[in-house]
Formats: structure tokens, C-alpha cells, sequence
């Protein structure tokens, strides 16, 4: 079954009365627990497709379905409860709360999905655990180091398990050896069942994943299967 | 949606905690409000408890009958010149006067007392005659009362105020002790309770009371007299008619005279102080409106900033599913709590100042303002707080996200 179905999406900005087309009629679909790497220049679109699919963004035309949901047109609302219950994010800059201990931080999906106090408690340090922060679950970020960051970022986006992760250069602003261990992580929650679609432009980090599309002009002008 | 409530809440006290010198110096405006406007109301408070007082030693039902308006408007070289108070009128007015229940002539000069080698200087001597004691509101504590033959008779005895027992005997028995006043012996008979001061402005404890044929003899036609006439409270204004034409009879005003006397009562004092009210009222209720909207504008400046800073926070919690309706609450309630810090730290400070106020008079801080201030700052917090909170609710997350 398709997890994410996309189908003639084109997102249009004007900018200074001239057209752009950020997305420029793209058609994808994503399988359960597929592994998938969206890479290409910057101005092709990545971002603007990443947005899409993390339902932070809604299309100028074409249909957009989320396990059934229909996405396209969905108002604020319910764009917040869709990413609250089933896509976890982890960014390139970790966009932890500073002055938050890691529980904390992994706690605010949680909160938004209005869960108990001791509940929130459990699974934040289940998911912490699981990244292998069960020692630095009362750090705050700054004592921390960047892969540390970066996995209570993951740990975060895991803690609602949501049907989608939705990583955008999740290794790039980590030094190459934080990186690969940040890249073992998301292999191995592939392997447990996990959908991963990676955002990139480095193909070391794309052949972790076991399918590519590269994006140009808003097209997608490659899609291969390992 | 309770536990985002708290969750919010919590959020919003560590963000102001943890810009702890930029919340105090945004609440300033807050505080200052509050302050003035728990202040003003202690004082008010004090004010009217010491007023009501000092009012009820007055009496609802009393009118003087002295040379001197207490309120006029009339040049003072006028009234220099009018005759002063007979008290041998008093018993005209007595025999007369169809509403007075009591009259009392009053004459008062001030001296020393002395017992021994304690002195009290400046000290009221009040002479009057047994019916004094129908029309004062103050109650003889220990002893009593002269007697109607011993006011006849003028014998040299007195009822002292509490100053004087404090001053001249402390704990010990003043019954039937001799005192001087002036350069006279006197024989305490009885003491007045405590009556505490009238209008913060002179003690009435610092008082002794003679028969009023004793007054005269030893302390001449020195100071001033007056006579006091006690009447039912529903017969002020026919009373005070009636005395005005007994009056104008002894004096033998022609109609074309204008009156040389005063009846007075305590209307005017209220009209007064009415009037002192509405201007610490006023007063204080323009300062605490202008330092609340000030600081109001402080803290919505302060909040763009916040909303500004945290755009990327902002972003991320959207991403994490938070809704518009969650940021506004969110950064509302951080404006709210900013509001209320500086809603406590003003009750604070308006307590210790109530404290101060209390050791001139007594007062206490109104429980009720206390509350409503704090409701203010709340309200403060959520106007000053809604722009920012509006803006902050409705970014996109996109460009949050990717704001430096």
C-alpha cells in the first residue's frame, strides 16, 4: 500500500509578476518502509517538495494523499495534527529548544498531541533511549555535543511514531564522523520498519537509501531503485 | 487540552525567568501601576476609617455654636470683630430651644499639668458642664463624671484624657490624686477613654475637662468658648434655624444684620473630605493609567521582539504540530505572566508602603483592590500582548523554519 501519493503537483509563486514554478507537475509515490533520498541543485525544488510531503505546505494544483488522507486541501489545522500524528522532522540545525533538557525537548510532539505527563515522560525517554541518550536525557542542548544534538532531534521525530521521517541534510552540520553515526541510526530504523525520506546533495549520504529521485526545474528527472 | 494548558504555562514562566532583568525592566510600567493604585487605595482606606472616626467624635447630631465657620468663605478681618460666645447663652438656648436635648457651654484654654515633677505642657483644658457628658461621644473609663452640684459649686475637680493618665500616673491610680493645672490644684476624679487623634492632626487624649464655673474663675476669659447643642439627628436643619434665631434674639441683631455667630456640624468636614478624596482618587487612578498603558507599550515592544527572536522556535513547534491557536496561547500567556510578575512585585512594594502609611494611621491594604490589580495586570498583559501574539501565530512555518 502507498503510504504518500502525489499526483500532477505544481506549486506556483509569483515573484515580481513573473511565474515560478517550483514544482513543476511532479507525480510520487512513496511504499511503507521505503528508504528514499530526494537530491538535486539548489532551485530545483527539494525544498520546496520536502515541504509538500512534511504537509508544512499545500500545493497550487494536483492531489496530495497521506495513507488515505487528502492532503490538498486540508486548512492549517489539520496540516498541524496531520505532521503532529504522522511525519517526524529532524533538521540540519537540530532546531532544539535551547533552554530545554533533551526529555524536554523530545516531549513537545507529545504535548501538542495532548498526552499525559507521565506518559510524555515514558515514551520521551523510551525514544531517547533508543538513540542511546538514556545518560543525557536532562542535558540541556548545549551540553551536548552536535551528533548528540542531532540524535535528540531524531529521537524527537520518533517519538509519536509517525508513519513518515522526514530528514532535511540531517548530517549537514555535523563533522563526517557524527554523521555516519547519525546515518547508522537511520539505517537501522529503516530496517525496524521505518519510512525515511532524506533530503541531500551529497551522494555519500543518498546511497544510504535504497532509492534516488533528483529534482530539476521543479521536475523530477530521475527515479532509481537500488 | 489541560495539559497544554499547564505545558504553556510553564513554558512561558522559564521564558521569563530566564530573562529575568528584561521581564523586570518591561513589568516597571506594571509595577508602578499597581503600586499606585493598591497605595491609593490603603490610604483611602486609612483615610476613611481615621475620618470616620474623628467624625463620630463630632457627632451626627451635634451643632456648635461657635464665633467661627469651620468652612466659611467670609475674610477673617470680619469675623475677628464679631462678640465672642457668652456661655451664661447656654441656658437661654436651654430654656428656649424646642429640639436641644443637651446644651453645654465649652470654654477651652491650653496650659500645663503637672504631677510632681511630671509635666505635660500644651495640654486642652475644656470647661464645661455635666451635660457635656450627654453630648460627647467619648465615655468616662475609670471614675466619673462631675456631678451638676459640683459643676454649681465649681469645685476643682477634673476628668483627665488618656495622654495625661499615661503621662503623669503610667500604671498607677490617678482616682482621687491631686494634679496642677496650671498653677492650680485639681483633684482627678475620673478618665476618659482613648479617642486617638482628630484628622491625624491633634490628640483628643491630650485633654483634661473642669466644671466650667472653675474655668472661668481661675483661667478668666482666656481661649475661646462656644456652647454644644445635642439634638435629634432628623431635627439638624429645623434646629439649626431655631438656634440661628435664638442667637440673633440675645445679640438683639437688627434683620438687617448679618449673623455674628456660627452654627456649625460635621457636613461640612464631610463635603471636604469628599472633596480630598475625589483628588487622591484622581490622582492616583491617572498615574496608575498612565504607567499601565506606558508599560502596556513597553511589554507588546517587548513581545515583538520575543515573537522576532524566536521565529525559528516558532517554526519548529509548528512543524511538531503545533497550531496557530497553541503559538498565539502560548506567547499570550508569556505576555500575561510578564503582567502579573509585575502585577505581584507592585502589591509587594504597595504592602510595605501600606505598612508605612499604617504607622501615621491606621489603614489596612484592601483585599478586594488587590485582587482587581492583579485582574488589571492580567488584562494589561492580554491587550499588550495580542498584537504579538497574533503575528506570531500567524506565520508560515516555511519561512520560520528558515529564519536565521
Amino acid at each position: 500500500m502507498s503510504l504518500i501519493f502525489l499526483k500532477n503537483i505544481y506549486k506556483i509563486y509569483n515573484v515580481g509578476g513573473e511565474e515560478v514554478r517550483a514544482l513543476d507537475g511532479v507525480d510520487l509515490t512513496i511504499k511503507e518502509n521505503e528508504y528514499l533520498a530526494i537530491m538535486g541543485p539548489s532551485g530545483s525544488g527539494k525544498s520546496t517538495l520536502m515541504n509538500m510531503v512534511g504537509c508544512l505546505d499545500t500545493p497550487s494544483s494536483g492531489d496530495y494523499e497521506f495513507e488515505g488522507e487528502k492532503v490538498h486541501n486540508m486548512d492549517d489545522n489539520q496540516l498541524a495534527s496531520i505532521r503532529n500524528r504522522k511525519i517526524g522532522f529532524v533538521f540540519q540545525t537540530f532546531n532544539l529548544l535551547p533552554k530545554a533538557t533533551a526529555q524536554h525537548n523530545v516531549e513537545i510532539p507529545l504535548v501538542y498531541a495532548n498526552i499525559k505527563r507521565e506518559k510524555r515522560l515514558k515514551m520521551a525517554s523510551n525514544a531517547l533511549a533508543s538513540v542511546g541518550l538514556d545518560d543525557r536525557m536532562h542535558h540541556k542542548p548545549n551540553e551536548l555535543s552536535g551528533g548528540q544534538r542531532q540524535r535528540v532531534a531524531i529521537a524527537r521525530a520518533l517519538v509519536n511514531n509517525p508513519s513518515l521521517i522526514l530528514a532535511d541534510e540531517p548530517t549537514g552540520n555535523l563533522d563526517s564522523k557524527s554523521g555516519q553515526e547519525i546515518m547508522n541510526i537511520f539505517d537501522t530504523l529503516h530496517q525496524n520498519g521505518n519510512t525515511i525520506v532524506l533530503v541531500t546533495h551529497e551522494d555519500s549520504i543518498a546511497s544510504h537509501a535504497n532509492r534516488t529521485i533528483r529534482l530539476f526545474d521543479g521536475k523530477i528527472i530521475e527515479d532509481v531503485a537500488k | 487540552m489541560f495539559s497544554l494548558f499547564i505545558e504553556n504555562i510553564k513554558i512561558s514562566v522559564s521564558s521569563v525567568l530566564s530573562n529575568m532583568t528584561r521581564s523586570l525592566l518591561t513589568a516597571l510600567g506594571v509595577v508602578i501601576g499597581i503600586l499606585a493604585v493598591t497605595l491609593m487605595g490603603t490610604l483611602i482606606s486609612g483615610l476613611d476609617q481615621s475620618f470616620e472616626k474623628s467624625m463620630e467624635f463630632l457627632g451626627k447630631d451635634v451643632l456648635y455654636i461657635r464665633k467661627f465657620q469651620w468652612f466659611g468663605n467670609k475674610d477673617w478681618w470680619e469675623i475677628r470683630n464679631r462678640p465672642n460666645i457668652q456661655t451664661k447663652h447656654s441656658e437661654t438656648i436651654r430654656n428656649k430651644s424646642q429640639y436641644a436635648k443637651y446644651v453645654a457651654p465649652v470654654a477651652e484654654w491650653w496650659t500645663s499639668v503637672k504631677k510632681g515633677d511630671e509635666n505635660v505642657s500644651g495640654v486642652r483644658v475644656s470647661g464645661t458642664t455635666e451635660e457635656f457628658a450627654m453630648i460627647t461621644i467619648a465615655e468616662v473609663d475609670k471614675g466619673r463624671f462631675f456631678s451638676r452640684a459640683e459643676n454649681r459649686s465649681g469645685a476643682r475637680v477634673a476628668i483627665i484624657g488618656k495622654d495625661i493618665s499615661d503621662a503623669l500616673f503610667q500604671d498607677k491610680n490617678s482616682l482621687g490624686e491631686r494634679i496642677r493645672i496650671g498653677s492650680y490644684n485639681f483633684r482627678v476624679i475620673g478618665e476618659m477613654e482613648k479617642q486617638g487623634k482628630f484628622l491625624g492632626m491633634f490628640s483628643l487624649d491630650n485633654q483634661v475637662i473642669i466644671p466650667i464655673g472653675a474655668h472661668q474663675r481661675l483661667f478668666s476669659r482666656r481661649g475661646w468658648t462656644g456652647i454644644n447643642v445635642k439634638v435629634d439627628e432628623a431635627d439638624l436643619d429645623n434646629a439649626t434655624e431655631e438656634l440661628t434665631a435664638l442667637m440673633r434674639q440675645v445679640r438683639r441683631l437688627r434683620p438687617s444684620d448679618e449673623d455674628n455667630f456660627a452654627i456649625n456640624r460635621q457636613d461640612p468636614f464631610k463635603e471636604q473630605y469628599a472633596m480630598i478624596k475625589i483628588a487622591i482618587g484622581g490622582t492616583g487612578l491617572f498615574i496608575t493609567i498612565l504607567s499601565l498603558v506606558v508599560g502596556g507599550i513597553g511589554i507588546a515592544n517587548i513581545m515583538f521582539v520575543s515573537v522576532k527572536e524566536r521565529t525559528k522556535e516558532i517554526g519548529t513547534r509548528k512543524a511538531l504540530g503545533a497550531t496557530s491557536k497553541m503559538i498565539l496561547f502560548q506567547f499570550l500567556m508569556e505576555s500575561v505572566i510578564i503582567c502579573l510578575f509585575g502585577g505581584l512585585i507592585g502589591l509587594g512594594l504597595a504592602y510595605g508602603g501600606s505598612l508605612i502609611i499604617n504607622s501615621f494611621f491606621p489603614s489596612e491594604m484592601p483585599f478586594g483592590l488587590a485582587l482587581a490589580a492583579l485582574g488589571l495586570s492580567m488584562i494589561v498583559g492580554i491587550v499588550s500582548g495580542l498584537a504579538p501574539s497574533y503575528k506570531a501565530a500567524k506565520l508560515n512555518p516555511i519561512d520560520a523554519l528558515r529564519y536565521e
